[in-house]
């Protein structure tokens, strides 16, 4: 039976339900999103069981790029030992989930349900970020934290002056206007991973079906889609990175300081150093 | 049909992200070019500007996705 091209462009913006469990139906972004999770907690119990003071080459490797980032949030506050944890546990998190998805078998291998449409394939595991459920939740996380820290450092009443605005008078055009920005970051924030994810699975989706059609002439078929895989590769990398700096530019400018910090700036590239920067950081109230 | 055509419409809206990324970007090499040394400096607010102007040629696309999909 030929296949026409356009039947194998199967992508679904919403993810699809494998089963239910009383109330909470579990979709196949669930499974991705926790063996992302589960990934990453293997692999950091696996190598913080073989990890030494002197670091061997492998765990040099490891603990190189996780340091580099660790090094640009130490640059950013002078309270940056609070937030780097999660700033980085994000880069990492959106990075496995991101990486999941070019794996073979996610996203091609699952049931086939029929619909009215015809024959649907529903895949056991779809990555976690193609679903804006995923991103909407990291979003609110960081939404979270970046107006807590603003309200802890400032109070509420300064928090809402913030919101107002400088000239006073202002404050009624400007409210409105200062609340609205911050709500579109939350959306900015998830939406920017997600169409970045979701466009890159449609890419994917398309080149393939493009390819298969031609996969009797050219040989080169074969290569065309592993030349996106690469991209999809470098793009999981970058919106992670993205995700993970946005939310300490956010959290950066919800402390706001004064004074401090920018100092640090320039020993940004170093590994954070430990109390020896602390100790050089004037005290906060 | 319509509402296939209605996507490619709203990807028209990609043109600005695309001129604005392209501005930053020479400015980043332009500024990476007259002082080499500074591309640590430079790197993170560099991505951060590439985040914040793609983010709406990706609003452009996921208008048109949901257009596509959203029946």
């Amino acid at each position: 039976m030929p296949i026409a091209a356009d039947s194998l462009i199967q992508v679904s913006i919403k993810a699809e339900t494998l089963f239910t469990i009383g109330p909470l139906q579990v979709t196949n972004s669930m499974v991705g999103a926790v063996l992302a999770s589960a990934i990453l907690l293997g692999a950091s119990w696996w190598f913080l069981r073989g990890a030494s003071l002197v670091p061997s080459r492998f765990q040099s490797a490891v603990e190189l790029p996780i340091e580099w980032l660790s090094g640009i949030v130490a640059g950013s506050t002078s309270r940056w030992r609070s937030y780097v944890g999660l700033v980085v546990g994000l880069f990492l998190m959106i990075l496995i989930a991101n990486w999941l998805g070019v794996l073979p078998g996610v996203g091609t291998i699952g049931l086939v349900k029929e619909t009215e449409a015809g024959k649907e394939l529903v895949p056991f595991v779809r990555p976690a970020a193609a679903d804006l459920n995923f991103t909407l939740g990291l979003a609110l996380i960081t939404f979270v934290v970046f107006v807590w820290w603003a309200v802890r450092l400032h109070g509420p009443i300064g928090y809402l002056k913030e919101l107002a605005g400088e000239p006073r008078y202002m404050a009624p055009l400007m409210f409105p206007i200062h609340l609205i920005s911050e709500l579109s970051r939350l959306i900015s924030l998830s939406m920017r991973l997600f169409g970045n994810v979701f466009a890159g699975e449609v890419l994917m989706a398309t080149m393939l079906a493009l390819t298969t059609a031609a996969i009797f002439v050219l040989p080169l078929a074969f290569f065309v889609p592993a030349f996106f895989i690469l991209l999809e590769l470098l793009f999981g990398l970058v919106q992670a990175m993205v995700f993970a700096l946005l939310t300490m530019a956010y959290i950066t400018l919800a402390i706001a300081e004064q004074q401090g910090g920018h100092a640090e700036s320039d020993q940004g590239d170093h590994a954070p150093s430990g109390a020896a920067q602390d100790a050089s950081a004037p005290a906060h109230s | 049909m319509n509402s296939n055509l209605a996507a490619g419409l709203a990807m028209i809206g990609a043109i600005g992200p695309g001129i604005g990324l392209g501005i930053g970007f020479s400015k980043a090499m332009e500024a990476l070019g007259r002082n080499p040394d500074a591309s640590g400096t430079i790197f993170v607010p560099y991505i951060l500007g590439l985040a914040l102007t793609e983010a709406i040629g990706i609003y452009c696309l996921v208008v048109a996705l949901m257009l596509i999909f959203i029946k």
